[in-house]
């Protein structure tokens, strides 16, 4: 019974913040057009001597603007809730707040996919890039585990920003390496031996992994495991910040400027 | 004439500290000194696995991009931040000269720039290294100035915006990107459509990026000098642009009375 109850949680905090989100049209705009810009940048540099690049370049791009939603979107959660006044209420109704931070950073995760479908039509209405697939519902079910892995890490991001006034900063910077070490368009064997372990740790790299593999035929099933797995890791993490940012914020009163 | 002097230095250096929201240590270093790092080194591997440019290529082009950072998105704040913290109405009304009082606002980005520039040029010599002659280093200096000042004037153009509109901090986020794309920072020029390499030859850094090429493979300084008079060329003309512009959204809100309304 309350499984169920806190699934429709889920389900309403995900819609809510998925419309809320959709409806800010420049941020969107920025969100898909960053990917898209770097998908472009790829594609010239590949040129027509590598076309079978092409789609997963495409996807990779896409890959980044999810994370770039999620980077900023999940980053900002409770700084942007705390800014419209909304976070005492959001902190004290019945439901649990993790439950609300989790439906959040899935939201802004499928708001990212707005970023997907942006760079793979543009790749295919403007560099003929044919959406040659080989199996459209591994490449959806392995994208749905990287989406799913990526909310799991921004639930992480969310509430250990909060301990931190100027968390955009470290948003910021986050950009980048996640992109790099994830392998979404560098694949991670270009990158040297030292930095190979670093991504073995991030749910992102075996996401990535699962979906670029779905589009060369390598193996699918254990990236997406080792993303889900890892991305439990970072959502039980989160909780535990979670438990005492609330705590620190009960017990000191201070909830509004923690 | 020391008067207007104070105006620009001072007046640029209170604005500097009131209204780039990046001033604190945390944010400076985020924002400003890693973020340039982190991307520059993203483009070096991602040069390195398609194997079209040396390291140098993408060291260089995101060398100036690390500016943008710190002048284009800082430009921007010098101007709509006032509008977004409430002081635009008290600032317009001051009868002091309105290019004094926005271009010594551009000063320190400009220095910004400069120090951010320095900062990713000497990471990148430690980290993936750099080919730059001696000969070189006189032009190198002279065109990452002239990108910084190019690179603030754009910036001022898309703050004078926000003037009358929001979310500029966004827009100055979307030209950032489109710079990366069309600049010839990253992609050579020559592999983009002529119609994308035509809006790259009026856009800030693309002639800073070629000055800077010709500096690194060691090119006459009367070639690099060609490039920056080119540079200094846009940053003329994104000055004049946004000087007029902030003259017409003034006189737009004064007329409408809607300087804080939209």
């Amino acid at each position: 019974m309350r499984w169920r109850w806190l699934v429709r949680v889920v389900h309403r905090g995900v819609r809510a913040q998925f419309l809320t989100m959709s409806r800010a049209r420049l941020l969107i705009v920025f969100n898909v057009l960053t990917p898209v810009v770097y998908a472009t940048i790829a594609m010239y540099l590949y040129g027509a001597d590598q076309p079978g690049k092409l789609l997963q370049v495409s996807v990779g791009a896409g890959l980044m603007g999810v994370w770039t939603s999620v980077l900023f979107g999940s980053g900002g959660a409770v700084q942007n809730k705390r800014w419209a006044g909304l976070l005492e209420p959001l902190i004290s109704t019945p439901a649990p707040f993790w439950v609300i931070l989790f439906s959040i950073s899935l939201a802004t995760s499928i708001v990212g996919m707005y970023a997907m479908i942006a760079t793979v039509f543009w790749g295919a209405v403007f560099f003929g890039m044919p959406l040659a697939f080989p199996s459209p519902v591994l490449f959806l079910t392995a994208t749905g585990v990287c989406v799913l892995s990526m909310g799991m890490m921004g639930m992480l991001l969310a509430s250990t920003f909060v301990f931190m006034r100027n968390a955009n900063a470290l948003a910021n910077t986050l950009d980048h390496p996640i992109w790099l070490l994830s392998g979404m368009l560098v694949p991670i064997a270009t990158l040297p031996g030292w930095m190979q372990p670093l991504t073995w740790v991030l749910p992102t790299t075996w996401g990535a992994a699962a979906v670029h593999n779905s589009l060369d035929g390598g193996p699918v099933l254990w990236p997406m495991l080792g993303a889900i797995v890892l991305g439990a890791v970072y959502l039980t993490l989160a909780l535990l910040a979670l438990r005492r940012v609330e705590q620190l914020a009960r017990r000191q009163a201070t909830l509004a400027l923690a | 004439m020391l008067r207007t002097l104070r105006l620009a230095g001072v007046g640029g250096i209170l604005a500097y500290r009131a209204l780039f929201n990046w001033t604190s240590p945390s944010l400076f270093v985020g924002s400003l000194l890693a973020a340039p790092v982190f991307q520059l080194l993203f483009f070096v591997y991602l040069g390195r696995e398609i194997g079209v440019a040396d390291d140098n290529f993408y060291v260089l082009g995101n060398v100036l991009l690390a500016a943008t950072g710190a002048c284009v998105t800082g430009g921007t704040m010098a101007i709509a931040n006032e509008r977004r913290y409430g002081t635009l109405g008290p600032l317009l009304l001051s009868p002091r000269s309105r290019v004094v009082m926005w271009g010594g606002r551009a000063l320190p980005y400009i220095g910004n720039a400069l120090l951010v520039m320095t900062f990713t040029l000497l990471c990148a010599a430690a980290t993936v290294g750099l080919r730059m002659p001696m000969s070189g280093m006189p032009g190198l200096l002279l065109a990452l100035t002239a990108a910084s000042l190019s690179g603030t004037a754009f910036g001022m153009v898309i703050g004078s915006v926000g003037l009358r509109a929001k979310n500029t901090m966004v827009m100055a986020n979307i030209a950032y990107t489109m710079l990366i794309l069309l600049t010839g920072t990253i992609v050579s020029r020559d592999t983009l459509p002529a119609w994308m390499s035509a809006i790259g030859s009026v856009l800030p850094l693309t002639h800073a990026t070629q000055a800077v090429r010709a500096c690194s493979s060691g090119a006459d300084l009367a070639v690099v000098l060609g490039h920056v008079g080119e540079e200094l060329a846009v940053c003329l003309l994104y000055t004049l642009m946004a000087a007029a512009l902030l003259k017409y959204f003034e006189w737009m809100s004064r007329k409408g009375a809607s300087l804080d309304a939209i």
